[in-house]
């Protein structure tokens, strides 16, 4: 009787495991997630909001940033959110960037935004 | 009993390897599955780092690639970002779910990054995640 001789597909398939170990990349994304508000709508969808509810943080064309047009640090901005939102819950947060300040310090800001567990936000571009 | 030792000294112990081959076999159908090949090479991007990242799924995801020169790519073209409009246009009407990941270099100046949200508005495809490093060391950030 003619038989198939497999001793070597264990050898084979140690290769071909081998190759997918090493090319596997586990979907490793995170990011933080914004809904943006869309396209303009009719006038009576417009949300107004009191100024008193409303706390601007600024990211300047330097990088520095400012709460309520007080400068501040990156590392205060969490309990100082924190407090705002506890104090008043209305609180609608506004991140204004300047364009030409840095990506990734408007994105240090929205994280320290998103662990003060500030849901309502908004990203605004600053005036050249 | 003398002998029993005798008998067995004399054998040489064997580990049986017979199911070694299905082992492995399991194993390489575990990782074919799960591997991903990378689809686009994008631009190189030095993401910034942050904590309060969320997960999101892959399949609804579509990449935008900024560098910090502020040059765009999207599935591996360099684009203007006028062209934003109807590449993502079309994407959103054919995954209503989509997610736009912002894969964009720390240093790249906001002013492109909101361009390029504005486009997306029109565009109707409003949910973004800017993506960000996996933290490493708490702290150190930007």
């Amino acid at each position: 009787m003619g038989e198939v001789n497999t001793s070597a597909t264990a050898d084979i398939s140690f290769l071909l495991l081998i190759f997918f170990i090493v090319s596997t990349i586990f979907a490793e994304e995170q990011g933080l997630i914004m809904i943006l508000p869309g396209k303009k709508r009719e006038q009576d969808d417009v949300v107004r909001v009191r100024e008193s509810n409303i706390a601007t943080i600024r990211v300047n064309y330097d990088n520095s940033l400012t709460l309520d047009k007080k400068p501040v640090e990156l590392n205060q901005i969490k309990n100082l959110v924190e407090a705002r939102i506890l104090a008043n819950e209305k609180t609608v947060v506004v991140l204004e960037t300047h364009p030409d300040a840095h990506y990734g310090r408007m994105v240090a800001v929205l994280d320290e935004l998103k662990l003060a567990n500030a849901r309502k936000l908004t990203l605004k571009t600053g005036k050249r | 009993m003398a002998m029993d030792f005798g008998r067995s000294a004399r054998k040489e112990p064997q580990i049986p390897t017979a199911s070694m081959g299905d082992i492995v076999f399991l194993l390489l159908i575990f990782f074919m599955v799960t591997t991903v090949f990378r689809k686009e090479t994008g631009l190189p991007v030095e993401l910034p780092r942050a904590e309060a990242g969320e997960e999101a799924q892959r399949e609804l995801l579509a990449n935008i690639y900024i560098d910090r020169a502020g040059r765009i790519s999207v599935d591996d073209r360099l684009v203007q970002v006028k062209h934003i409009r109807d590449i993502f246009r079309q994407k959103a009407s054919e995954n209503p779910l989509l997610i736009v990941a912002f894969k964009t270099d720390t240093n790249t100046p906001y002013g492109v990054v909101s361009d390029v949200m504005e486009e997306l508005k029109e565009a109707n495809a409003v949910r973004v995640l800017f993506q960000n490093d996996v933290e490493i060391n708490p702290g150190v950030k930007y």
